[in-house]
């Protein structure tokens, strides 16, 4: 609480602007008719819904005092809204058929909340499985091949090559072997995960500091236990770095995988939508992928700092 | 028969033996003989010093004490059995940079005694850790992770992890090395405590006289690839360094081992002008 009261004048200034912003942005979406006729998404104050509670993440982050640019960010973000919606309400643009209004935007999850979070939740599994065997797998391997000198030798060659082929190329073929679209979109999201999760855990393991492992070796750790015990916990922070890197790569395979046929997922939903010509769901499932991608993100993040509470 | 016996009188009298060892660095093409027919011994519960300037050899032969490397040709023994590699029966603790850095100072420790293989339960591993991490004086610290701490505490969870393996031998790579000069003397004294409390035989390799006269029970001088000498060090243990300085015979033996270090030094340097 101290923290809060305690800004200082600019940072008071800018969080007046900020709520200014808001409020008239607030007031506009209910209050002030539309220039051309766009009745039809009024029917939700979804809209307003999202606006207040970014405000109030605004004014909790702000609270919490970790982050300076906090300020600038909700003033860019209020503002960006705040023109967004004023130009539909003075004119500016009439089409909204290719750029819907914000309203007519937010309120595609009232609209088509049930199928959005059905989609959401199949596009996380298809992500989860991909990404944990391909993870699990990379790694065990990575760490082998990393410290064993014979199998790096022949493994690191084929990986070089391999990784160079965009993993959607294998798709196709993937289709034909795997029994299910499911299977095959898991089995591309798994080779975009597997083989940079793999060639990073080698170059970890090759940083390692010789005197760690010779420390291990003269108090009698062989060869298993030195991949178990020294080498794992001491890659662990890069490898769970690496995990919101290769995390992206998956989701943009994500998408890819989906138009494989899967009839669920977030990237089906913005294909389907795309065929029907409907720009307002696209860019509802395009906010719903970035929302979806930070939350994970963030979510492995946490993940990160509570289980590594040491430095080099 | 007699033979047998023998035997059995050279494993009671010598810890450590060093038989005719040399070891060669091959680089692509190019050889370098780091050492030459080594032949030394070093009774239990003795405390050696090997001095040196660096290059000599001197941590080279540690490294084949520990098992970390083999000698190219000869042997060595502990307890009458050849080494053939690393092993929990001899303890080392390097220069620097060796704690695990994910454990803390306790973790370090606990991982030390999980290695000795002796069957504790997890009650009984933890006091024992706590005790050794007590020992270096570290017990307030005993939570944190290394990178939270200073060279010199470092180096004494180094030296609680090394203790924990209770083996009978300890090797020391120049432990102190890149430690200020105050602090090196307590550390000093503090290994001279722990290795007398714990009757360790001991191999303690560094390029500082002062510190090998204040530890050592012997003192080894090397030259590059072999020994140059060999000096007793008969003054009484625990040796406190003010009380030692400008006794006659710490003068003398320092005199002795100046003497030794630098002739070698002076060679080289003469040997490189020539070049």
């Amino acid at each position: 609480m101290k923290k809060f009261f305690h800004l200082d004048k600019g940072a008071w200034i800018e969080f007046g602007l900020a709520t200014v912003l808001m409020i008239v942005n607030v007031i506009l979406a209910l209050h002030l008719p539309y220039y051309t006729e766009h009745k039809r998404y009024y029917e939700s104050n979804a809209y307003v819904v999202v606006l207040i509670g970014a405000f109030v993440l605004y004014v909790l982050t702000l609270f919490k005092g970790k982050k300076k640019s906090t300020n600038d960010i909700a003033v860019v973000l209020f503002g960006f809204f705040l023109l967004w919606e004023v130009s539909y309400k003075v004119g500016w643009v009439h089409n909204d058929l290719l750029i819907p209004s914000p309203e007519g935007l937010f309120h595609v999850f009232i609209e088509k909340g049930p199928e959005i979070s059905k989609d959401v939740w199949g596009s996380i599994q298809l992500l989860f499985w991909g990404f944990l065997l391909a993870v699990v797998f990379g790694t065990v391997l990575g760490l082998l091949a990393g410290w064993i000198p014979r199998v790096r030798e022949v493994l690191l060659p084929i990986s070089n090559v391999i990784t160079l082929i965009p993993p959607l190329m294998f798709s196709a073929y993937m289709i034909m072997i795997l029994t299910t679209f499911r299977q095959a979109a898991i089995a591309v999201i798994f080779f975009a995960v597997f083989w940079p999760t793999f060639q990073g855990t080698v170059q970890r393991v090759g940083q390692i500091d010789p005197q760690i492992t010779q420390a291990a070796r003269t108090m009698g750790v062989g060869t298993f236990g030195m991949l178990r015990k020294v080498i794992f916990p001491y890659c662990l922070p890069g490898i769970l770095m690496s995990l919101s890197k290769s995390l992206r790569g998956a989701f943009m395979c994500l998408a890819g995988a989906e138009m494989l046929g899967v009839n669920l997922g977030i990237g089906y939903f913005i294909e389907k939508y795309k065929s029907f010509a409907d720009y307002r769901c696209v860019l509802a499932g395009i906010v719903t992928v970035g929302v979806v991608t930070t939350v994970i993100d963030l979510a492995v993040n946490k993940l990160k700092k509570s289980l590594i509470h040491w430095e080099y | 028969m007699s033979e047998l016996q023998v035997n059995t009188e050279e494993k009671t009298e010598y810890k450590i033996e060093i038989r005719n060892v040399s070891f060669d660095y091959v680089q692509s093409k190019s050889k370098y003989e780091a050492l030459r027919e080594i032949d030394l011994n070093v009774k239990a519960g003795e405390f050696i010093c090997i001095l040196g300037a660096s290059g000599c050899g001197k941590s080279t032969l540690l490294s084949l004490l520990s098992g970390l490397n083999r000698p190219k040709s000869g042997e060595i023994l502990v307890d009458g059995k050849k080494i053939k590699g690393p092993g929990t029966d001899r303890a080392v603790v390097f220069q620097q940079y060796s704690l695990f850095p994910w454990l803390t100072v306790k973790g370090n420790v606990l991982f030390g005694i999980k290695q000795s293989g002796k069957k504790l339960g997890r009650k009984e591993r933890n006091a024992l850790a706590e005790k050794y991490v007590e020992s270096v004086g570290l017990s307030a610290a005993k939570g944190r992770y290394p990178s939270q701490l200073s060279g010199g505490m470092k180096q004494r969870v180094a030296v609680a992890r090394a203790l924990a393996l209770e083996s009978d031998v300890l090797l020391l790579d120049e432990p102190f090395g890149a430690i200020d000069p105050k602090l090196r003397l307590e550390l000093q004294e503090l290994v001279s405590k722990l290795c007398t409390e714990h009757k360790k035989t001991v191999v303690f390799i560094t390029h500082d006289v002062d510190e090998a006269i204040l530890l050592a029970d012997r003192i080894v001088v090397m030259e590059p690839g072999r020994i140059k000498s060999i000096h007793k060090v008969s003054m009484p243990h625990p040796r406190v360094r003010e009380e030692l300085v400008g006794t006659t015979e710490y003068e003398k033996l320092h005199r002795q081992l100046i003497m030794a270090f630098y002739d070698q030094v002076a060679e080289r340097i003469d040997a490189g002008v020539a070049l």
